[in-house]
């Protein structure tokens, strides 16, 4: 098969459509599966697949240097080189590798809380779809008292006791994601309860648990995959703006929000070594909504042919 | 003989004084009110009614597929030697292979993530039946409702027409051998040149395997053609209860009456008067005293307003709640229907 963005006839003009240049630039694109995306959300799940991939593998890019030791002048200004593409912060170390690093530790706040917040919630929610009574109103009530309180609060109400720890705002952000994933969960498991298919597996004889976990669990993944990018793009800024205010992630490890609160001094004079740490947050979180967006529109899709 | 008994001797379903009431806000509905019959092996009993009328809590109550919270039921209901109403979770687990339910959407009584082989092996895997005797019993099944393992395996739910849907549905019920099967409309939701073929599809394998079925439907002429026997509810009581012929040819109960006339009929010469007055339905949270039905009552009287009418025999040999049963030939349908 001859890709219509693979010819060569192809020349981009100044009409040409932003999908038009993605299908030309990346003939691949056509066999990922993302059907029915817009070239926006298809960058920007191309974005979190790099960012992953950096995430894991940022020790192995040749010529990098350490993010912890300087490398050249104080505050150097961008140039066209790997490590000195954002410049350098105040104490001369290379922001480019600086903000690679820091997606790491973003990353890894985000996979572990979570996973904390994904499986105490199921948890939690398939419980209180399931049975309803006391349990729904415990979890209502546990869900509700976390939506009331300001998450970077609280974080910081504990960093004030531990100390600066990756532990506790791990543990404490990944807890207020509880309450929304167990929404999300029990209000899929009643919705799926009252189908005829769970009917039909309990006239079977299936068990409570193999009606939760092989019938309706199946079922919720779809509405928990939309919610999760949106929620772990507030992550990021929850994590952001804490390690902004020095109660994140302990220094010397890199990470977006410290590198902005550190450059705060030099904004006056070289406003531009801000720029790499606030590119990174800006286009990590509209990528996270954009393909939590994508896999809502989806699933609404999906619901509605069925 | 009284037709409150099965048509035969080997009951193998006797339900008594069933009463279901579910409660929400601090109101409770009676759903299901003292509700008896019994159901004889290969025997097929209808339940008709309205919407409301308690038909499917019927059905669901003697599978004990009503949900725990809010709802409540009273009276026994036994199959062969064992209550089912007073089993543990566990031993009613083992029961269920015996006792099987068909639904009217089959759609939605699907998993839309499984393939067909393992919806229809459900069961079998329930009942941990090892894998070589679940494919032997899985395509057995399915042959038995005319489709060949071979060609549906892999297939999911949304690839299959509604009337082939509810062909699955059947070899679902039918793979852990059920001696019943409670059908909970099981033709509604489906064209009537499929209801036809699904109908036909039951009978056959009804006779074949002497299963005992209870058909649920609001549709008088599909009931009168699959059933032996028929229960006719109004607002969670039996207002009548008789073979086909009693039912649909000397309906005693007013109620029956007036359901057979609203039947639609191809016949250009039928004129129905509509009722002279319109009624209103009574509240299902504060019923009325006396006989559910009297504010529809053609007949009604003041012994209506007084006492519930017992189900009594009524001359027909049909059984009959109403204190002033009907004796003359049925309007409506069973004209056309009387040969």
């Amino acid at each position: 098969m001859t890709d219509i963005g693979n010819s060569p006839a192809f020349k981009p003009g100044p009409n040409a459509k932003l999908g038009d240049i993605v299908r030309h630039a990346m003939p691949w694109s056509s066999k990922m599966k993302l059907p029915g995306a817009t070239p926006f959300e298809f960058l920007a799940a191309i974005f979190l697949v790099l960012l992953v991939l950096v995430a894991l593998f940022v020790d192995f890019i040749p010529g990098l240097v350490s993010p912890k030791l300087p490398y050249g002048d104080f505050s150097q200004l961008p140039e066209w080189s790997l490590n000195g593409l954002f410049g350098t912060d105040d104490i001369g170390r290379s922001i480019f590798s600086r903000v690679l690093y820091g997606a790491r530790t973003s990353m890894m706040i985000v996979a572990v809380s979570t996973t904390i917040a994904l499986v105490s919630g199921l948890l939690l929610g398939m419980l209180a779809g399931y049975y309803r009574g006391i349990f729904e109103r415990a979890v209502d009530l546990f869900a509700n008292a976390l939506a009331a309180m300001p998450s970077t609060l609280v974080v910081l109400a504990f960093v004030a006791v531990t100390g600066p720890s990756v532990v506790t705002i791990i543990v404490v952000l990944g807890i207020f994601d509880i309450g929304t994933y167990a929404r999300v969960a029990k209000a899929g498991v009643i919705s799926q309860s009252n189908r005829d298919y769970v009917l039909a597996a309990r006239a079977m004889g299936a068990t409570d648990s193999r009606v939760l976990l092989k019938e309706i669990l199946p079922n919720l993944i779809p509405a928990l995959t939309a919610v999760m990018p949106t929620l772990m793009a507030g992550l990021i800024i929850t994590e952001g703006s804490l390690s902004f205010l020095g109660y994140g992630i302990p220094a010397p490890a890199p990470s977006w929000g410290g590198m902005i609160a550190s450059s705060t001094d030099l904004l006056s004079r070289f406003p531009v070594l801000i720029v790499g740490p606030i590119l990174a947050i800006v286009l990590t979180v509209y990528a996270f909504n954009t393909i939590g967006d994508y896999l809502a529109q989806r699933l609404n899709n999906r619901e509605r042919e069925s | 003989m009284s037709s409150d008994i099965a048509l035969n001797d080997e009951i193998i379903l006797e339900v008594r004084n069933l009463s279901v009431s579910f409660s929400r806000g601090g109101k409770e509905m009676k759903a299901v009110d003292d509700v008896s019959f019994s159901v004889a092996a290969g025997e097929t009993l209808g339940l008709v009614g309205e919407s409301g009328s308690g038909k499917t809590t019927i059905g669901r109550a003697i599978l004990r597929l009503l949900p725990d919270a809010n709802t409540k039921s009273e009276g026994a209901v036994r199959y062969k030697k064992t209550y089912l109403n007073t089993l543990s979770s566990t031993d009613m687990r083992h029961m269920r292979d015996r006792l099987q339910m068909i639904f009217q959407d089959p759609l939605s009584s699907f998993n839309p993530r499984r393939n067909v082989e393992d919806i229809v092996a459900e069961g079998l895997v329930i009942q941990g039946k090892p894998a070589s005797e679940r494919k032997s019993r899985v395509e057995a099944a399915l042959s038995a409702v005319g489709f060949d393992l071979a060609t549906v395996a892999g297939r999911k739910p949304h690839q299959f027409s509604g009337g082939q849907c509810q062909r699955i549905a059947i070899a679902r019920s039918l793979a852990v051998e059920p001696e019943l099967i409670v059908c909970d409309e099981p033709v509604a939701s489906l064209d009537v040149s499929v209801q036809a073929q699904v109908i036909n599809l039951l009978q056959d394998i009804r006779e074949n395997r002497n299963l005992a079925l209870i058909f649920i439907s609001h549709d008088l002429a599909v009931v009168k053609n699959v059933s032996d026997r028929v229960a006719v509810l109004y607002m969670g009581r039996i207002v009548e209860i008789g073979t086909g012929p009693q039912i649909y040819e000397r309906p005693a109960h007013p109620y029956t009456r007036t359901l057979l006339e609203a039947v639609p009929v191809v016949d250009a010469t039928r004129k129905i008067e509509p009722d002279g007055k319109r009624t209103v339905m009574p509240s299902r949270n504060r019923p009325q005293g006396g006989c559910a039905f009297r504010s529809r009552c053609p007949r009604a009287t003041q012994i209506c307003a007084e006492t519930v009418p017992a189900v009594t025999p009524a001359p027909r040999g049909q059984m009959v709640a109403c204190h002033h049963p009907h004796d003359e030939p049925a309007p409506g349908m069973a004209v056309r229907t009387q040969r």
